[in-house]
């Protein structure tokens, strides 16, 4: 439900309180009005009848059927007039009563004193409160009309800039270097919102490029020392006369060379996975990936005689990089060919729901669930970096992917699931 | 082979001169952008090894500029950034390769090899160590002109030796050129070492000598002797 909507149902909420107190009120004013009205009135005929008594108008011909006067005598009394409320038969309708308003008093005229008795119809609550109730719906149903009429308004004209703010917003991208264009607008709010979002993905913006130009720029200042001396190695191993044993520590410096370069790699790529500069791209074919990793892993695989087996659909679309779908891929496959048996083999799954990698392989050391987190091995001894598992789960969490990971009856599974 | 090396780490750019002083590679060096600007407008080479990130400029535009005076000049891009967009955009301005530090030198010696020949013979080379004959063009080995038959990994392995000849490689320098960033395994030794048995055994069995030295603790060594 959008805000227009919400604010016209809201008003239209209120506004049916409003006209119900407005109903009682208006029922309370009608109903005071009217008695005060015929009061007056039966006031007035009072007046008359008292002028037309001190004329000598007679008696019988002043009585009628609201009318009653009594002679009273000449014996002093006081005088008073009084409303009153009362009920009489209905003057067509037989059995129906009605009420009425009635004047009493006792008025001198001469030296005579009279009892006035005036009936009058008073209009009956039941008909002010059907109008009032007629009324109030009526005016609800136009004020109702008026406001869908307000709010598509509001939606077409006040809200245009908004929409279009909204619109900028949802195709922001980092990575691109176009400034957010915002529309301008007079509604102060909007203004307020456009700055504030301009600031902010200036800000962002900013922040994005500095950390990726810190990452490059750490590597670019860790990898060139490691250069260094790994040429100096290589040149080291040409130099004459070297024993067997100076030899082998060469080669241990430089593998131990190797894996910090790797290191700082794999830290590199975790810190541009964080700082998101894979972005989610248009749907690319998962499936051919896949076999493509397939048939460069298939060697090593041989190498180390495992069988490789693997059940592929075809066709299998995903939103998410290709460079990281590669990496996602690799590591896993990487990982079953590093954690087998002698003789062992390699199930590789994909279908529209997952990917999933099993293997046979020695029980984990490590609780299954530390697998996922940098630099936690499940054998200790390997070579590994112990950063392949972290890297798999990083890159399934920015492609909104889940890994999890099952050991059971010396087989170890690994599933990627696509929500 | 004339080389200009644009790179402003100074002990970088000795392990290069000093490993190709063995060959017929003369190096020359060029420590920034403005130097090294100079030295393309000057003279001629035949591939140009270009770090970009220079202390003063983008070694990417240095690039541009190569390519509209000297557009047959090889060049063989190092970077220590290892950023796709940078080893894409390289390669789309007429780099012939991407080279990510830390490497090790022979495989940067192959790699520039491999450029100098693409470009200065299109391909059609050669190459001759002892009895064995290498098309590079073609993909067909010969010993003693009888044809062998191997595997891609095989082949790559033979050429790299040959580009190599006479230095002592390392199954660590061998493995990652094999399989790069894949190299990482535990077993990778094993792996080099069954890719070594099989190429020894198909140039032994098809007449020729055994070139493949094993350098007990180290690796191995390409030579004739």
């Amino acid at each position: 439900m959008n805000l227009i909507t919400k604010t016209t149902l809201f008003y239209l909420l209120v506004a049916l309180l409003v006209f119900g107190i407005g109903g009682v009120v208006a029922y309370m004013l009608v109903e005071n009005e009217v008695r005060k009205e015929t009061d007056f009135a039966l006031y007035d005929n009072l007046s008359q009848l008292t002028k037309d008594v001190a004329d000598s108008i007679p008696l019988d011909i002043l009585r009628r059927g609201k009318v009653d006067i009594a002679e009273l005598g000449p014996a002093t009394r006081d005088t008073f007039f009084v409303f009153s409320d009362t009920l009489a038969p209905h003057p067509h309708l037989q059995g129906v009563m009605e009420p009425y308003r009635k004047l009493t008093a006792v008025r001198q005229v001469g030296d005579q004193y009279y009892r006035f008795s005036i009936t009058d119809v008073i209009i009956e609550t039941d008909d002010i409160y059907e109008v009032v109730v007629e009324i109030m719906l009526r005016l609800f149903l136009i004020l109702g009309v008026a406001m869908l009429f307000f709010s598509f308004l509001v939606t077409r004209l006040l809200f245009r800039p908004f929409q279009k703010t909204l619109e900028q917003i949802r195709a922001f991208r980092l990575k691109e270097s176009g400034a957010l264009q915002l529309p301008e607008t007079t509604t102060r709010e909007f203004r307020q919102l456009n700055t504030f979002l301009t600031q902010m993905a200036a800000k962002a913006r900013r922040d994005y490029l500095a950390v990726k130009e810190f990452s490059e720029n750490a590597s670019h200042e860790i990898q060139t020392p490691l250069a260094v001396a790994q040429g100096k190695l290589e040149l080291l191993l040409e130099s004459p006369g070297l024993s067997g044993e100076q030899l082998g520590q060469v080669q241990a410096i430089q593998q131990s060379l190797s894996k910090l370069s790797r290191l700082g790699k794999a830290l590199q790529l975790l810190a541009k996975i964080d700082n998101q500069e894979f972005a989610v791209q248009a749907p690319i074919d998962f499936s051919r990936i896949t076999e493509a990793s397939l048939s460069n892993f298939a060697e090593l695989a041989a190498l180390k005689n495992l069988r490789l087996s693997s059940r592929i659909e075809p066709n299998v679309r995903l939103s998410v990089d290709p460079v990281l779908a590669d990496m996602l891929i690799s590591n896993l496959l990487k990982n079953a060919i590093r954690h087998n048996e002698e003789g062992g083999w390699i199930e590789v799954e994909l279908n529209r729901e997952h990917f999933r990698v099993r293997n046979p392989g020695k029980t984990p050391q490590a609780p299954v669930e530390q697998l996922f987190e940098r630099f936690k091995k499940s054998h200790a001894s390997d070579g590994s970096l112990g950063l392949g598992l972290a890297i798999v789960k990083k890159i399934a969490d920015v492609s909104q992917f889940t890994v999890d990971y099952e050991f059971a009856e010396g087989i170890h599974q690994l599933t990627v699931r696509f929500s | 082979m004339k080389v200009l090396i644009v790179e402003d780490e100074k002990e970088l750019v000795e392990n290069i001169r000093a490993y190709f002083s063995r060959g017929n590679i003369v190096c020359e060096a060029a420590r920034d952008f403005a130097e090294a600007q100079d030295k393309l407008l000057s003279f001629d080479y035949d591939v140009v090894l270009l770090d970009i990130m220079l202390p003063d400029g983008n070694g990417l535009n240095l690039l541009r500029l190569l390519k509209q005076i000297r557009p047959e000049t090889g060049v063989l891009i190092i970077s220590a950034k290892n950023a796709l967009d940078d080893k894409v955009e390289g390669l789309e301005l007429g780099a012939d390769d991407y080279l990510t530090k830390p490497f090790h030198l022979p495989e940067l010696n192959a790699r520039l090899n491999a450029i100098y020949r693409r470009r200065k013979f299109k391909g059609h080379t050669v190459l001759e160590f002892g009895d064995i004959r290498v098309n590079t063009d073609t993909l067909d080995v010969f010993v003693q002109d009888t044809p062998i038959s191997l595997t891609v990994k095989e082949y790559e392995l033979l050429l790299f030796f040959i580009t190599n000849k006479n230095r002592a490689l390392t199954k660590q320098i061998i493995a990652e050129h094999l399989w790069g960033d894949d190299a990482d395994f535990m077993d990778s030794f094993d792996f080099v070492y069954q890719h070594i048995k099989n190429l020894r055994k198909k140039i032994t069995a098809a007449g020729g000598a055994d070139y493949i030295k094993t350098i007990y603790g180290l690796g191995y060594k390409f030579s004739e002797d």
